[in-house]
């Protein structure tokens, strides 16, 4: 079974926003709300770099494990999607995600925020395919279409890749051995530094 | 000074009263849930299936993606 999964080339990314605006687009998002935006690191000195973010669909996603209402549910595809009606926006989701991918439509007194909107991975939502009523509340479907997810469809410099796991890694594999690791703004050094030994 | 006898319920008697009341509705609210599992968001099978499917258009995007080094 194919995992979906998001990886951005960071040596390619040359922070142009066409996958947010992408994104925007296609799935009607409000405003003040972002599914993904684009990260840079450095910005302004020599070696800086871009990283384009949005939920990265984990396996043990932390969004679900703190959810209240155990809104959070993994297709078969290992995308995680949430349920709108049952979300009461209490914010634990956006505190638990490492990478900042739970969004909140109003900032309301008493810290009401309305139902909770993230990156579906072009995948929707519980309502059935294809319907009116999930474009509404999630966006289009693009995965039920046969498609990949637009943001890494529209990457003009091919930074962002989306599919089978298996297969975008196979590519990134493939480009490091070409042209050697090369930014390292992803990987465990990254992380830790140079005390990890890979 | 007179004391007169107040009719009907009074203060005291009247929140005892109401107490008492809240506590056996509190406790008919309360007990199915406390006698209940809390129960995981269940979409179903059709909500959760696969939906990926190698079509000859994501075919083209791992192809223009890996054309530097990917031997197709």
């Amino acid at each position: 079974m194919a995992r979906m999964k998001f990886l951005c080339d960071a040596d390619r990314c040359i922070e142009c926003n066409a996958c947010v605006t992408a994104c925007k687009n296609e799935h009607e998002v409000p405003w003040g709300i972002n599914r993904r935006r684009v990260v840079t690191l450095n910005d302004g000195k020599p070696g800086e770099r871009s990283v384009s973010m949005a939920c990265m669909h984990c396996t043990d996603a932390p969004c679900a494990s703190v959810c209240p209402v155990n809104c959070f549910y993994t297709t078969a595809d290992a995308v995680v999607l949430h349920s709108k009606d049952l979300c009461i926006g209490c914010g634990y989701c956006f505190y638990a995600c490492p990478f900042g991918a739970p969004q909140y439509p109003r900032v309301g007194n008493f810290g009401s925020r309305g139902k909770m909107d993230k990156c579906t991975y072009c995948t929707g939502g519980p309502e059935p395919d294809l319907s009116t009523i999930e474009y509404e509340k999630y966006g289009s479907n693009r995965l039920a279409e046969g498609k990949l997810p637009l943001c890494a469809e529209m990457c003009s410099t091919k930074a962002l890749l989306a599919g089978d796991g298996e297969m975008i890694a196979q590519i990134y594999r493939e480009r490091v051995i070409k042209r050697g690791y090369g930014s390292g703004a992803w990987g465990w050094k990254t992380a830790y530094r140079e005390t990890v030994a890979i | 000074m007179r004391q007169e006898k107040k009719s009907g319920i009074g203060r005291r008697q009247f929140f005892r009263t109401i107490g008492g009341g809240s506590a056996v509705a509190a406790a008919t609210l309360i007990s199915p849930l406390s006698t209940s599992e809390a129960q995981a968001y269940d979409p179903g099978a059709e909500e959760t299936k696969a939906r990926y499917r190698e079509t000859d258009h994501v075919k083209a995007f791992y192809r223009t993606n890996g054309y530097e080094t990917l031997q197709k």
